[in-house]
């Protein structure tokens, strides 16, 4: 248990640095825009849509590292019981559902001109309707719990069957692809990128990497600045 | 007998005699079950659809829910007597009382699927019986899948404010890989196919419940114990 | 002459705008939550 008295300033530290560190991130974001747009050629078969690719696969990239770490932090929390682990989960979650958002939108707004339907059962983005749901789910428990503790050791037993759901979902969706081919008119991705679009992919790849860790440690920031208050109230 | 075992099943013993004197989960399950094979029936356009092509999803959409029902009525009458909590201070080892609990379920749920069963077929003119030994396996290979997490998350469930809400938020996404398996067996058993069709996905869903039938046996105590 | 890659050029706009909105409105809400919070808390810290 925390005896330690309230330290305003040092949750507003971490929030305040999070928030640059998003800034910087969100900077970046601007820059692969450009990149993507200016400096990396046009795809002959599938035209400027297929760029769409290189913030599509970042984000998936961020929301299954944003969700790893969730489940990673709730592993040890049952096993170290810190609640710092506990508040980085939940800061997790929710920057991970930011990111899942994302490919949820971009995946059908991609899918749509290069496969012709809005939604397909593909691998990818079967997976990342459920990574979204499992999301929510965790969230809306957490929202659920009032005493912390509780709220802490319910969250990361889901925490932690969630992430070993994952493997499952896509053995599931393999095993039934394999047996129900779907037509592909077009390759979403060529077998082997040229350097420039590589590059792009790589430069988005590392921009949103940052900006995860910017949001997190925003999230986490507010978290502290709350129960700091939480803390002082009851104090008074 | 190890004094564990012996310990899950008098608890799951107890649970069982305690619902069959009020039958609230057993009978609201077993109603919403016969309800949604109803609705099924009318949804769809029977010149358009044949029987056997939904057949295997319908079966097991209601075994879904039907379980999820009887999992939750099953946890609130309990939450309801606190006799959970009688339990927990006496020193029983927690994964006895999750196996326990466990059996319990499964023993509501199966029973649900066996009523289920018989109204499918009577419903829906599905000629099940030389496949019968067949779908039975299947369909206890699955239900202990989804049993097992529905257990836990039903304990969770059942200690927040939106409980119906809560569980099955929580359990769809777990229901699915268990769910994909049971109907990709249950159709080609209706449609007379080789076992060496199945077998893929008969070891998904032993897979499946080994994986979380432990996972969930283990994580039973950060549910119960402060 | 090779073929013309399609003009599907508002799919990309659109999704690099929707991807835009969302991590930005995401951060705005954590922007607009911390200063409630600072608010808040000046009177008790300082």
């Amino acid at each position: 248990m925390n005896a330690r008295l309230p330290a305003p300033g040092d949750p507003f530290r971490v929030v305040r640095r999070g928030l640059a560190l998003s800034a910087v991130a969100f900077v970046g974001l601007a820059v692969v825009y450009l990149i993507a747009l200016a400096y990396t050629p046009v795809e002959a078969r599938q035209g400027l849509a297929q760029k769409i690719f290189y913030i599509h696969v970042p984000a998936a990239w961020s929301a299954l590292l944003a969700f790893s770490l969730v489940g990673i932090a709730s592993l040890m929390y049952l096993w170290l019981h810190d609640t710092r682990l506990d508040r980085f989960a939940a800061a997790s979650a929710e920057v991970g559902v930011a990111f899942s958002a994302v490919m949820l939108t971009s995946g059908p707004i991609w899918a749509k001109p290069i496969w012709g339907t809005w939604w397909t059962w593909d691998a990818r983005l079967t997976l990342t309707l459920f990574l979204f749901f499992l999301f929510i789910g965790y969230l809306s428990l957490r929202a659920a719990v009032h005493d912390p503790a509780e709220r802490a050791r319910f969250s990361a037993v889901v925490g932690i069957l969630g992430m070993l759901l994952v493997p499952f979902i896509h053995l599931s969706v393999y095993l039934f692809r394999t047996l129900h081919p779907q037509p592909i008119v077009l390759k979403p991705s060529a077998p082997s990128l040229p350097p420039e679009m590589l590059r792009t992919l790589l430069v988005s790849t590392v921009v949103f990497t940052l900006l995860y860790l910017g949001l997190v440690t925003t999230r986490y920031g507010i978290a502290l600045a709350d129960e700091a208050q939480e803390d002082a109230r009851h104090a008074t | 007998m190890p004094s564990s075992v012996r310990l899950s099943l008098a608890i799951a013993a107890k649970d069982i005699r305690a619902e069959l004197r009020s039958r609230t989960a057993l009978l609201s399950a077993l109603v919403f079950a016969a309800l949604v094979l109803v609705v099924f029936n009318f949804a769809r356009d029977p010149t358009v659809i044949a029987v056997s092509d939904l057949a295997p999803s319908v079966l097991w959409v209601t075994f879904a829910l039907g379980a999820m029902v009887a999992m939750n009525r099953a946890f609130s009458v309990e939450r309801e007597n606190s006799a959970l909590d009688g339990l927990l201070l006496a020193p029983v080892p927690r994964e006895a009382l999750f196996i326990g609990k466990l059996l319990a379920n499964l023993a509501f749920v199966g029973a649900v699927e066996l009523v289920t069963l018989p109204l499918f077929i009577l419903f829906f003119n599905v000629s099940i019986w030389p496949q019968l030994p067949g779908v039975l396996g299947v369909t206890a290979l699955a239900t202990v899948g989804f049993v097992a997490v529905g257990t836990i998350f039903s304990a969770m469930a059942v200690r927040t404010r939106f409980a119906e809400l809560m569980l099955p938020v929580l359990l769809l996404p777990f229901m699915v890989p268990p769910l994909i398996g049971a109907v990709q067996v249950t159709s080609r058993l209706l449609a007379d196919r080789p076992l060496s069709e199945m077998w893929g996905w008969l070891r998904l869903l032993a897979f499946y419940d080994v994986v979380f039938v432990t996972l969930c046996t283990l994580a039973f105590t950060a549910v119960v114990d402060e | 002459m090779p073929p013309e890659p399609p003009s599907n050029g508002e799919y990309m706009a659109a999704a690099y705008i929707v991807a835009a909105l969302i991590l930005l409105g995401y951060w705005v809400r954590l922007w607009v939550k911390a200063r409630r919070l600072a608010k808040v808390g000046k009177p008790i810290g300082g």
